[in-house]
């Protein structure tokens, strides 16, 4: 884990500090809103429905015990005991006062936390794959770049007032966890024939009112080459992205606008230009980056517990949990746990001060003092012991975050939405419960299996909707709420975008047509195709004569 | 009453704006120095600079600073313009001045220009500013100090961290 | 008919223009029936800008013997989350608040003032 140098923290507190003066003109009049907007936005403050929100980051997903303790302290301080893990693996109080500010910035920056670029036309949170330096699949850690990224891009002069704003994500393994297709730039770690490290160049994903999924502008760029080449695609971006309407203003629209090919020709030229010498990390800062990363002490341990086998026979609540929520970790005798916030009932992606704090526990004793946040707004602890998984599931079940749902039909995704953003059109929580409500039975969601819903109050896609097997987005129709339903979408390797269901539903209809596309898999699906691959093979026509057929 | 700060050695300090920005529509003062928008520069700079007369440029959001490529040398002042101060393009041309095509003159942030981006607008480049805030000398040479190291390098002089941590 | 309302700048709080202060409830906002007094209550609203952010008039209509804010938007506004009773100005119950949410129609109905003509 990296843990933040002098340097880094002067970072933090100068930017806490100038925040800090930056209230006090704002209260004082000497600026105004308008100022000051983009300045609170840049420091990931947003005026919401009911109060201010503060987006606090979370690079690349990475906590540790320590960080998560203190973001359970301001939770309690200064909040409502509570905050809400994002799709872009960041985390949210929304109870925030603007005069405490100052003081909740100073306190995480202690513990090497911040609000930096959370939000604003500016490059937002690097995301990686969760499961980094635990998983076997990976052919280098992709934190080590995402830490390289978020270095580069904070404060960066040039590209602080781009035409919106800019999102990265980073895999390094052949399976995506990152949704990295749905990025402004996508970048996945590959060797070549000749065994270098390189990154596979992917921009202009995103989502919103026009998703794109992003297309391939360099096969392979010499890993030590990243960063003169990304300046030269967000030069090429802040010179030439649109300024006149802020939906065309993402870099999708430019690289659809241009073309792939010329949008290319465009970068290499201005990478041709770049002094790469200046711009690209000397080999001792990337090496003593990556030292940061380096593999962690595992032990020495036969890939069968006979404590954990012993236990799981004789529990089948545990035995449904390492089914679930276990992910195969490279080092014999451990896995990956992904930890659910998606109880029963409960706000997808909330969690609370005790819970929090159980989990800072959890990843102290258990998991080598490593936390990670996924983007389907589940936590993970990445390095437990097959040996200590009961210990660690009876710790999890007693406070409510053992839920054994991982990538199945109740392990929902869903933005606050308009119980909370003053963006939205329609809630996003409530039908998450609604749906929930319709899926109790654990065998029948493991009967199910894979299905990742996806729902957004509003099109600006915080929910991920258009990469949901199936999407729901909340749209307003003449003040109600309704919703408009896709299928088929994915963000993973096999990226795709959902297809239109058929016409927006109101919102009591919504989780009895989400039981109804269920139903419909079931009844045609082949083997054990999931939800997914049923629909690639049958197309949008069954599902849509099922839910709309009883329409009157 | 001046309304230009320049910055110089680390300081910045109120200064006299001997140069006349001419509007597309006006017509050219027949004496001292003048700035001209982009589209008029190329056909009326000649015969002021032959005057011996000292002449800068406007440009626009827009504009793309490698028209400017043939006229650096006999340019006093380019200033390039914010529409609205979140309109970041002119970071951009500023850095490419000086990075790409060497230009060492004034560099002038004109526009809504705001002492927020004080730090942002001198490290690509900016030497001179035309603030709308109300904000004066002491205020940008306090918000330019504000971070003590920076991570990458622009057109400033200042190290970025990864230099720093070699030492 | 309509109300005001904005955000308190230092807290973020919800609040409505009552004859030339702000209130915290929906039931002691001030409502307006002409165009005059509205656009100079929201002038002198965005005038006192550090006091509170963004004010802007809202649709209110009469039901049942009480005004409600027509859309569901500004019903969550004067109310809190659906998803969590216990945050926001509903925590504080009283007979005014029950009233509204029961205009609501307990958080799962939609905003459409015909609806609420049917109940």
């Amino acid at each position: 884990m990296y843990l933040y140098d002098e340097i880094d923290r002067d970072m933090l507190a100068d930017r806490a500090s100038e925040f800090r003066g930056q209230v006090a003109r704002r209260l004082s009049g000497e600026i105004t809103e308008d100022q000051f907007k983009p300045l609170r936005l840049m420091n990931g403050l947003y005026l919401q429905l009911h109060a201010y929100m503060l987006r606090v980051s979370v690079p690349y997903g990475s906590l540790s015990p320590v960080q998560l303790r203190a973001l359970a302290a301001v939770s309690r301080k200064y909040d409502k005991g509570y905050g809400h893990f994002t799709t872009r693996t960041n985390i949210q109080f929304h109870w925030i006062k603007l005069k405490d500010t100052p003081d909740i910035l100073d306190e995480l920056a202690i513990v090497g936390l911040h609000a930096i670029q959370t939000s604003g036309n500016c490059i937002r949170n690097i995301t990686a794959d969760p499961y980094a330096g635990a998983t076997a699949d990976e052919v280098d850690d992709p934190r080590v770049w995402a830490e390289v990224l978020r270095q580069w891009s904070t404060f960066h002069p040039e590209f602080s007032f781009l035409p919106r704003k800019f999102k990265f994500a980073v895999r390094a393994s052949p399976k995506d966890r990152t949704a990295a297709k749905a990025h402004d730039i996508g970048l996945v770690l590959r060797r070549n024939r000749d065994g270098v490290l390189g990154f596979e160049v992917m921009v202009g994903g995103g989502m919103g009112r026009t998703p794109h999924i992003a297309s391939t502008i360099r096969e392979h760029l010499p890993a030590d080459h990243l960063l003169s080449y990304v300046e030269a695609i967000l030069r090429v971006y802040n010179r030439h992205g649109r300024r006149d309407n802020m939906y065309k203003a993402r870099i999708k629209i430019l690289v659809a606008s241009l073309g792939i090919d010329e949008f290319r020709r465009q970068v290499d030229a201005e990478w041709a230009l770049i002094e790469q010498g200046a711009i690209d990390l000397p080999p001792s800062e990337l090496a003593r980056i990556r030292a940061a990363f380096a593999p962690l002490n595992f032990e020495s341990l036969p890939a069968i517990s006979p404590t954990f086998e012993a236990e799981r026979a004789n529990n089948p609540a545990l035995a449904r949990f390492a089914r679930n929520n276990l992910r195969p970790h490279k080092q014999p005798g451990y896995s990956i746990v992904e930890v659910s916030l998606k109880a029963p009932g409960a706000t997808p992606g909330d969690a609370t001060a005790e819970q929090m704090e159980l989990i800072a526990d959890l990843g102290e004793r258990y998991s080598l003092g490593d936390v990670r946040v996924t983007h389907a707004q589940n936590l993970v602890l990445p390095h437990v012991k097959l040996d200590d998984l009961p210990a660690v599931y009876a710790a999890l079940a007693a406070t409510k975050l053992a839920t054994p749902n991982i990538d199945l039909v109740t392990d929902i995704i869903a933005c606050p939405g308009l119980d909370y953003c003053a963006l939205a059109n329609a809630r996003a929580i409530s039908v998450a419960q609604d749906i929930g409500e319709k899926f109790t039975s654990p065998d029948k969601a493991e009967l199910i299996g894979e299905l990742k819903i996806k729902i957004s109050g509003c099109i600006n896609a915080c929910g991920h909707h258009h990469v949901g097997h199936i999407g729901i987005l909340g749209v307003d129709k003449k003040g109600e709420e309704f919703y408009q339903l896709t299928l088929g979408g994915s963000g993973a390797e096999d990226a795709s975008l959902g297809e239109m269901l058929g016409p927006a539903l109101a919102y009591d209809r919504v989780a009895g047509a989400v039981e109804t596309l269920v139903d419909t898999y079931l009844s045609v699906r082949v083997g054990d195709e999931r939800f997914l691959d049923t629909f690639r093979r049958v197309g949008v026509a069954p599902f849509k004569e099922a839910v709309y057929v009883d329409a009157h | 009453m001046s309304t230009l700060i320049k910055l110089a050695g680390g300081t910045a300090a109120w200064a006299d704006d001997d140069f006349v920005m001419v509007g597309l529509e006006d017509s050219v003062p027949l004496s001292g120095k003048v700035i001209l928008s982009l589209s008029r520069y190329e056909a009326e700079a000649p015969a002021i600079l032959a005057q011996g007369r000292k002449v800068g440029v406007r440009l626009e959001g827009a504009d793309e600073v490698e028209a400017l490529a043939p006229f650096l040398a006999d340019l006093s002042v380019i200033a390039l313009e914010f529409p609205k101060f979140r309109d970041g393009r002119s970071f951009s041309s500023a850095r490419l001045l000086r990075e790409r095509f060497g230009y060492r003159g004034e560099i002038r942030a004109v526009g809504e220009v705001l002492r927020e981006l004080a730090a942002f607008m001198m490290r690509c480049g900016f030497d001179a500013f035309e603030p709308t805030d109300g904000s004066t000398p002491e205020e940008w040479a306090a918000t330019v100090h504000r971070y003590r190291h920076v991570y990458q390098r622009a057109a400033d002089s200042r190290a970025p961290a990864f230099v720093e941590r070699e030492a | 008919m309509k109300a005001l309302s904005a955000n308190r700048l230092i807290d973020g709080d919800v609040v409505f223009w009552a004859n030339g202060s702000w209130v915290e409830q929906f039931s002691k906002a001030e409502l307006f029936y002409d165009s005059a007094a509205q656009d100079a209550a929201l002038e002198q609203a965005k005038s006192q800008f550090t006091t509170v952010v963004e004010p802007y008039l809202f649709d209110v209509a009469e039901q049942g013997g009480i005004f409600v804010p027509i859309s569901y938007r500004e019903r969550l506004r004067a109310l809190g989350p659906t998803n969590e009773p216990t945050h926001g100005k509903q925590a504080q119950g009283g007979h005014e608040i029950a009233a509204l949410a029961k205009a609501v129609g307990g958080g799962h109905t939609s905003g459409r003032i015909d609806l609420l003509r049917k109940n």
